[in-house]
C-alpha cells in the first residue's frame, strides 16, 4: 500500500498544485457531477420532467432514506455498520402510531393541549431509536461482537416487534398536530424536505468541525492508534450507534406523520436503498472514508431515477434493477477514482 | 522524598500469558533527563514491558511507581495523562486523515460555541507547521492525507509529535526502524533535545550504535529478566552483546530485588 508513496519524492506532488486541487475537487464531488448530468438528461429526454414540482418531489421522497443513510454513514465511517435502521424506523413509527392513532390498532391517546402530541411523539420516537442504538452499541463495544451480526439481529427482532405490537393490523388517523411535518411548507418547500436538509447540514458540520467527528474518522482509519492516543474509542462508537438509532427514530416519526399511521411492513426495502445511496455517495465499507455531501447526492440520485421512472410510467421493478446496477457502478467508480489518484495526484 | 527519586521505577514486574512467562521479575528505573536504552534479543520481553509502562497491559504482578507513587494504568489514556508518551514500533498514525489531525490526535484544540466544541483548525495547522519546522522535517502540505506520505515522513510526524508534547517520560519502541541514515541522526538529536528539557527517555532498539550514541545507561533484557544494567560510559558494545546473548550478567546498580534466576535457565 505504501510502496508507491515511499519512493515518491515530494517535489513531484508539489508541481501541479493548482491542477491537482481541481482534480481532487472533481474526484471528491464526482457524485454531484453525475447527479447533475443525470438530471439534465432526464430534463431533456423526459416530457414533463423539468418542473419545480418534480424536483421538490425528488427532495421530499428522499427524506426517509436520506435520514437513515446518515446514521448508516456514521457507523460505516467509524468502521462498523448499522443494518437495524430500517426496522428501528418502522418500530418508532409504529410505537408513535399505536399511541396516538385513532383508527385500527391505535390507542387514540389524546393529550391536553392537543399540540403536546407533537413533542411527546417526537421524544418517544427518539427514545425508541436511542434504546435500540444503545443495545447495538453495547453489544458491539463491550462484548466485541461484529456489528454486522449485532445489527442484523436488531434488524430482525425490531421488525418482529413491529408486527407483534400491532398484531399485524394497521394504524391510521393521527391527530392534526402530528401531521404538521407532512402537510406544511416553508417557502414552498415541504417541511419533510427541510428536515432532510437540516439533518445533513447538522451532521456534516459535526463530522467536519467537531472533535467527535474527527475522532470518528480516525477510529475508522486506525482504531489502535486512536486508542493509544487516549481517545475514548468505546464511548465514541457507542454514541455513534445511539445517534444512528435516534436518526432512524426521527425518520420513523416523520414517516408516521407522512403516512398518517403505520403498517407492519412499513419501510421494507429502505435499508438496501440507504446502503446503495451510501456506497454511491463514496462512503467506504472499510471505514474512515466518506462525506455526507456525497451521501446526500447519492440519495438524490436514487430518488431522481425513481421519479423519472414514475414520470415515464415504466413499471417500478425497473427502479430496482437500475439501482442495483448503480451500486455496482459506484464501486467500480471508486476503484477508478483510486487509480486516478494514484497515477496523477 | 529527595530530588534523586527516579521518575519511573519498575519493581519485580512479572507478566504471564497463560503458561508463558514473558517477564519474570523486571526491576529498573529511569530518572528525568536520563536516556535509558533497553536492549534485548527478539522475545526478550521488550515489547511487553513497553506495553506495561504505556498502560496498554497490566502486569501480572509487581509495582509501577511513577513520580514516587504506585500507579495502575488502566489504559494508554491514563498513562498519557500522567505524562508518559509512547512512540510505537508500528506507527500510530491514521493515514486516512491529514498531517494536522494526526499531530493533534486526541488533543485537538477547540473553542466552545454555545457549549459545542469546535475544532480550531487554523491554530492547529500553524502549530503543526512550527513543530515540524523546528524538527527539520519538510512536508509539502499539512492538509494532505498521511496515506500520501513516505514512510520516513510518517515516522518524522510521530517523532515530532513526542518532541512537541513531551510529557515527563517518553517511551520509544524501535522508533528509527523505517528511517534512513540522515533521518536517524536527526531522530537521535531529537532525543537529545527532549533529554535537555528534563524528560526521561526509554529507547528500545536493536541497534547497538544508537544505544551508545544517546543513552546514559543501558539495560539489557534477557528471557524476561534484567541481565545487565550499566552506565554507557563504563561499558562497551562487546560487553552488551555478551549480556544480550547470555555470556555475562552484570547489574551495576546492585538493585535489591534482583530476581532469583529460574531453575530452567
Amino acid at each position: 500500500m505504501t510502496t508507491e508513496t515511499a519512493t515518491a519524492p515530494h517535489n513531484s506532488s508539489e508541481m501541479p498544485a493548482r491542477r491537482r486541487q481541481v482534480l481532487e475537487f472533481l474526484l471528491d464531488n464526482l457524485v454531484w457531477l453525475i447527479l447533475i448530468v443525470v438530471l439534465a438528461v432526464f430534463s431533456v429526454s423526459i416530457d414533463q420532467f423539468l418542473q419545480i414540482g418534480i424536483f421538490i418531489n425528488i427532495l421530499q421522497n428522499s427524506t426517509f432514506i436520506g435520514i437513515i443513510a446518515v446514521g448508516l454513514s456514521l457507523t460505516l465511517i467509524a468502521g462498523h455498520m448499522d443494518l437495524s435502521i430500517e426496522s428501528v424506523m418502522a418500530l418508532a413509527a409504529m410505537v408513535v402510531a399505536l399511541t396516538f392513532g385513532t383508527g385500527g390498532a391505535g390507542g387514540a391517546l389524546a393529550l391536553e393541549p392537543a399540540w403536546l402530541a407533537f413533542p411527546v411523539s417526537l421524544l418517544m420516537a427518539l427514545a425508541v431509536g436511542a434504546i435500540v442504538g444503545t443495545i447495538n452499541g453495547v453489544l458491539v463495544v463491550r462484548l466485541s461482537i461484529n456489528a454486522f451480526i449485532v445489527t442484523l439481529a436488531s434488524f430482525i427482532w425490531a421488525r418482529g416487534l413491529v408486527v407483534a405490537l400491532s398484531g399485524g393490523r394497521s394504524v391510521y388517523g393521527l391527530p392534526d398536530s402530528m401531521r404538521v411535518m407532512a402537510v406544511d411548507q416553508i417557502y414552498g418547500i415541504p417541511l419533510l424536505a427541510w428536515m432532510l436538509i437540516l439533518v445533513y447540514i447538522v451532521f456534516a458540520f459535526i463530522l467536519a468541525k467537531t472533535p467527535f467527528g474527527r475522532h470518528l474518522m480516525m477510529i475508522g482509519g486506525n482504531e489502535v492508534a486512536t486508542y493509544r492516543a487516549g481517545i475514548k474509542v468505546g464511548a465514541i462508537v457507542t454514541a455513534t450507534f445511539i445517534l444512528s438509532g435516534m436518526l432512524a427514530g426521527f425518520a420513523g416519526w416523520l414517516l408516521a406523520s407522512r403516512t398518517a399511521g403505520a403498517t407492519a411492513n412499513l419501510g421494507i426495502g429502505m435499508l438496501f436503498q440507504a446502503f446503495a445511496a451510501v456506497v454511491i455517495g463514496g462512503v467506504s465499507l472499510k471505514g474512515g472514508q466518506g462525506r455526507l455531501s456525497g451521501v446526500f447526492a447519492g440519495v438524490l440520485l436514487l430518488s431522481s431515477i425513481q421519479t423519472a421512472i414514475n414520470v415515464m410510467g415504466m413499471p417500478p421493478h425497473y427502479t430496482q434493477m437500475i439501482q442495483g446496477g448503480l451500486v455496482l457502478a459506484a464501486v467500480l467508480l471508486d476503484t477508478m477514482k483510486n487509480t486516478i489518484r494514484r497515477r496523477y495526484l | 522524598m529527595t530530588t534523586t527519586t527516579p521518575l519511573l521505577q519498575l519493581q519485580d514486574i512479572r507478566k504471564n500469558f497463560g503458561a508463558i512467562e514473558a517477564l519474570r521479575g523486571v526491576t529498573f528505573d529511569v530518572s528525568g533527563g536520563e536516556v535509558v536504552a533497553l536492549l534485548g534479543d527478539n522475545g526478550a520481553g521488550k515489547s511487553t514491558l513497553v506495553k506495561i509502562m504505556a498502560g496498554g497491559q497490566p502486569p501480572s504482578s509487581g509495582k509501577v511507581i511513577f513520580e514516587g507513587k504506585e500507579r495502575h494504568f488502566e489504559s494508554p489514556a491514563e498513562a498519557k495523562e500522567a505524562g508518559i508518551e509512547t512512540v510505537y514500533q508500528d506507527l500510530s498514525l491514521c493515514t486516512n486523515v491529514d498531517v494536522v489531525s494526526n499531530f493533534f490526535m486526541g488533543r485537538e484544540l477547540t473553542r466552545k460555541v454555545l457549549g459545542v466544541p469546535i475544532l480550531r483548525q487554523r491554530e492547529m495547522e500553524i502549530e503543526t507547521a512550527k513543530a515540524l519546522k523546528e524538527g527539520g522535517t519538510n512536508i509539502p502540505s499539512l492538509r494532505v492525507n498521511v496515506a500520501h506520505l513516505s514512510g520516513g515522513q510518517r515516522q518524522a510526524i510521530e517523532l515530532n509529535r513526542f518532541v512537541h508534547w513531551g510529557g515527563k517520560l517518553v517511551l520509544l519502541d524501535e522508533p528509527f526502524a523505517a528511517l534512513g541514515v540522515e533521518q536517524t541522526r536527526r531522530g537521535l538529536e531529537m532525543i537529545e533535545r527532549v533529554r535537555q528539557r528534563g524528560i526521561g527517555v526509554i529507547l528500545i532498539t536493536h541497534v547497538m550504535a544508537q544505544a551508545f550514541a544517546v543513552a546514559d545507561r543501558i539495560v539489557v533484557l534477557r528471557h524476561g529478566v534484567v541481565a545487565g544494567d550499566v552506565q554507557t560510559s563504563q561499558s562497551s558494545p562487546d560487553e552488551v552483546v555478551n549480556m544480550i546473548t547470555g555470556g555475562i550478567e552484570r547489574v551495576a546498580k546492585g538493585l535489591a530485588n534482583q530476581p532469583e534466576t529460574g531453575a530452567g535457565t
